[in-house]
């Protein structure tokens, strides 16, 4: 069963390695002229103790359509889910094929299994190859920008992308399976991906673990240190609950002002001129956040979530499949 | 001789559709067997509910001793050919040799390439490329490769023309001959069912009306012919299965239960085409009345 799925794929494996490596070359050549702007730039601030000011500074580590690059292996998982998840089956039923497939000596839960393991095993390996070379590549940037927490860089580095494939190509294997149709199954597959990656995404992971709050004083603002993940920002009332919205007042971001403070910011052409008149009428302001030292938890949990939804995908498949005629 | 089908009230209904409906036959060992009956009488699912591609509503089957069922000793022991006889259609022959060989314990791939080359037919070229003919020559010698107790195929004459149809049913024959597989065959081309198969199986509106030899089936059918006349004095008798009435005359089909004593009907021998088509267009299953009727019952049809 290993050598049929084999001679039913190599081909689409050899374009698959054709395509990694030339992203392997272009993020190659990239990183390593970002590692060399970086590492001249901290030489140079080492010489004038400068170099609190270069994190975060806007110098530019390399080409923006690399970056952009970057961002868009971000539907490298969804990838072989698509191209090779949802017509595992689909197309077999729609060619009558199973009917030659499943009339050998092989029973038809071993075939699905064996071509559903080489197939995950596939998708994992691509995934996990591509989000290799893009958390080497990311590493002068994180350090520059502090965002390995943020969504779009999150998403594409370290272990989340295997599991994001392997759950596409459960669900590109499951939808095929379910639907009999290969068009019907890829539209099932994309939408499914992008629908679960989105919700959790922007909204799920902020949940992973009860985020921490801190409050801070309007004039004196407090960041989270290095690449933590942000929850939400506001402002708390001087009685201990956040402050009101209300855009129809003046107001500061929504905080609708103390009559006192109203004048603060018409005689002034800076809005934070507002600030130290909130501030002394008891206003503070907090960020809730998940600090970076979750980095992994998060990965780990992410990763396992999507993992868990393959599992379930892959358990219903088998249950149709055994229980469906085919 | 020991039974290789045999079947009990199998019954196979989708959402709506009954698509075979209490079903029971009996297939001996060595027959080449002939499925006919018109579109729709069930015969794909009757041979899907054998090779264990899908799971029957009700009712047993027995094939070659077992259940069918997802197990490899099973899948070995039955060859399956299904309608069109689908295959990859961009890898050649040879590219499925190797596919069987990696998917059953029991391949002759050997035999494979024989039988191709023998009508010559390609190994190195995608299947696609191949004619309807040469496909279903394709397809059928993969079947055989499996060396299979029992042959299933459906409507794999369909598609041919005459000349591939013979050398189909002549590589069939030859497979079949001297201790091969039991066959069963559906078809709708009464000629060629006549030139191969020693068995007839009849399906209609997803019941059987016949399962005999066909030897059997010529000797108790005849065609009498007479003025046209009452009837009833046949139908004591015999089981009457079509009635055509003209104005001058009327036809029967009748299967026989003893000598026709009435020497006003003239009595012919029916060919194999005339019972088939005589049972396919009874109006209803039913419509056989006499002391017969209890005897058609017998081989599972009207129940």
């Amino acid at each position: 069963m290993t050598w049929v799925t084999w001679q039913q794929y190599r081909y689409q494996a050899a374009f698959a390695a054709a395509l990694l490596a030339a992203l392997a070359v272009v993020l190659l050549i990239s990183g390593l002229h970002a590692a060399a702007v970086w590492h001249s730039a901290l030489a140079q601030c080492a010489t004038d103790h400068s170099c609190a000011s270069v994190v975060g500074s806007n110098l530019s580590l390399g080409n923006r359509i690399i970056t952009t690059l970057v961002v868009a292996t971000s539907a490298v998982p969804v990838l072989p889910g698509l191209l090779w998840g949802a017509p595992a089956v689909a197309t077999e039923l729609e060619t009558g094929t199973n009917q030659f497939a499943w009339t050998q000596s092989v029973t038809r839960r071993r075939w699905l299994a064996v071509r559903t393991a080489w197939l995950l095993l596939a998708a994992a390996v691509i995934a996990g190859s591509v989000s290799a070379i893009v958390t080497w590549w990311s590493g002068p940037f994180n350090a520059l920008t502090a965002d390995a927490f943020q969504v779009n860089r999150f998403d594409v580095t370290d272990i989340v992308p295997v599991g994001y494939a392997i759950f596409a190509m459960a669900l590109g294997i499951s939808a095929g399976t379910l639907l009999r149709r290969t068009l019907p199954a890829l539209g099932m597959t994309l939408a499914g991906f992008a629908g679960v990656r989105l919700v959790v995404a922007l909204w799920l992971r902020l949940h992973y673990m009860t985020p921490v709050t801190v409050y801070y004083k309007l004039t004196a603002p407090v960041t989270p240190p290095g690449s933590y993940l942000l929850v939400t920002n506001g402002f708390v009332g001087p009685d201990g609950k956040p402050a009101a919205l209300d855009y129809n007042v003046p107001n500061y971001n929504g905080v609708a002002l103390p009559s006192a403070c109203v004048h603060a910011t018409q005689n002034s052409p800076d809005p934070q001129a507002v600030l130290p008149c909130l501030a002394a009428h008891g206003y503070r302001a907090s960020v809730t956040f998940q600090p970076a030292s979750r980095f992994w938890a998060f990965q780990g949990i992410e990763t396992g979530i999507f993992v868990v939804l393959a599992a379930v995908l892959i358990g219903i498949t088998f249950f149709v499949l055994r229980h469906r005629d085919a | 001789m020991s039974a290789v089908i045999q079947t009990s009230g199998l019954t196979k209904r989708y959402r709506r559709v009954t698509a075979l409906s209490d079903c029971t036959i009996s297939v001996p060992e060595g027959r080449i067997s002939a499925l006919v009956g018109p579109n729709g009488a069930g015969k794909t699912t009757l041979l899907r509910l054998l090779a264990g591609l899908a799971a029957p509503t009700a009712g047993q089957a027995t094939v070659l001793g077992g259940v069918p069922r997802q197990d490899p000793a099973y899948l070995a022991e039955v060859g399956f050919l299904a309608q069109e006889a689908p295959l990859y259609r961009r890898r050649t022959a040879e590219h499925h040799i190797g596919i069987g060989a990696h998917m059953n314990q029991h391949w002759d791939s050997e035999s494979v390439r024989a039988r191709l080359s023998r009508v010559r037919i390609p190994l190195d070229r995608p299947v696609g490329t191949l004619s309807g003919g040469q496909r279903a020559q394709v397809a059928l010698a993969l079947t055989l490769a499996k060396q299979p107790g029992l042959l299933l195929l459906d409507e794999p004459l369909a598609a041919l023309d005459p000349l591939a149809r013979q050398r189909f049913l002549g590589t069939l024959a030859e497979a079949a001959a001297g201790g091969g597989p039991t066959v069963v065959l559906s078809s709708h081309l009464i000629a060629d069912i006549e030139r191969v198969c020693d068995h007839l199986i009849l399906l209609a509106e997803s019941r059987v009306q016949l399962c005999d030899d066909i030897e059997t089936l010529l000797a108790e059918h005849r065609i009498l012919t007479g003025p046209r006349k009452d009837t009833t004095g046949i139908a004591r008798t015999h089981a009457i299965v079509r009635e055509d009435t003209t104005a001058r005359q009327t036809t029967l089909l009748v299967r026989l239960n003893g000598p026709v004593i009435d020497p006003a009907w003239t009595v012919d021998d029916a060919n194999l085409e005339e019972i088939v088509l005589g049972y396919m267009s009874r109006d209803d299953p039913g419509y056989s009345t006499g002391p017969q009727a209890a005897r058609l019952s017998a081989v599972g049809g009207d129940r």
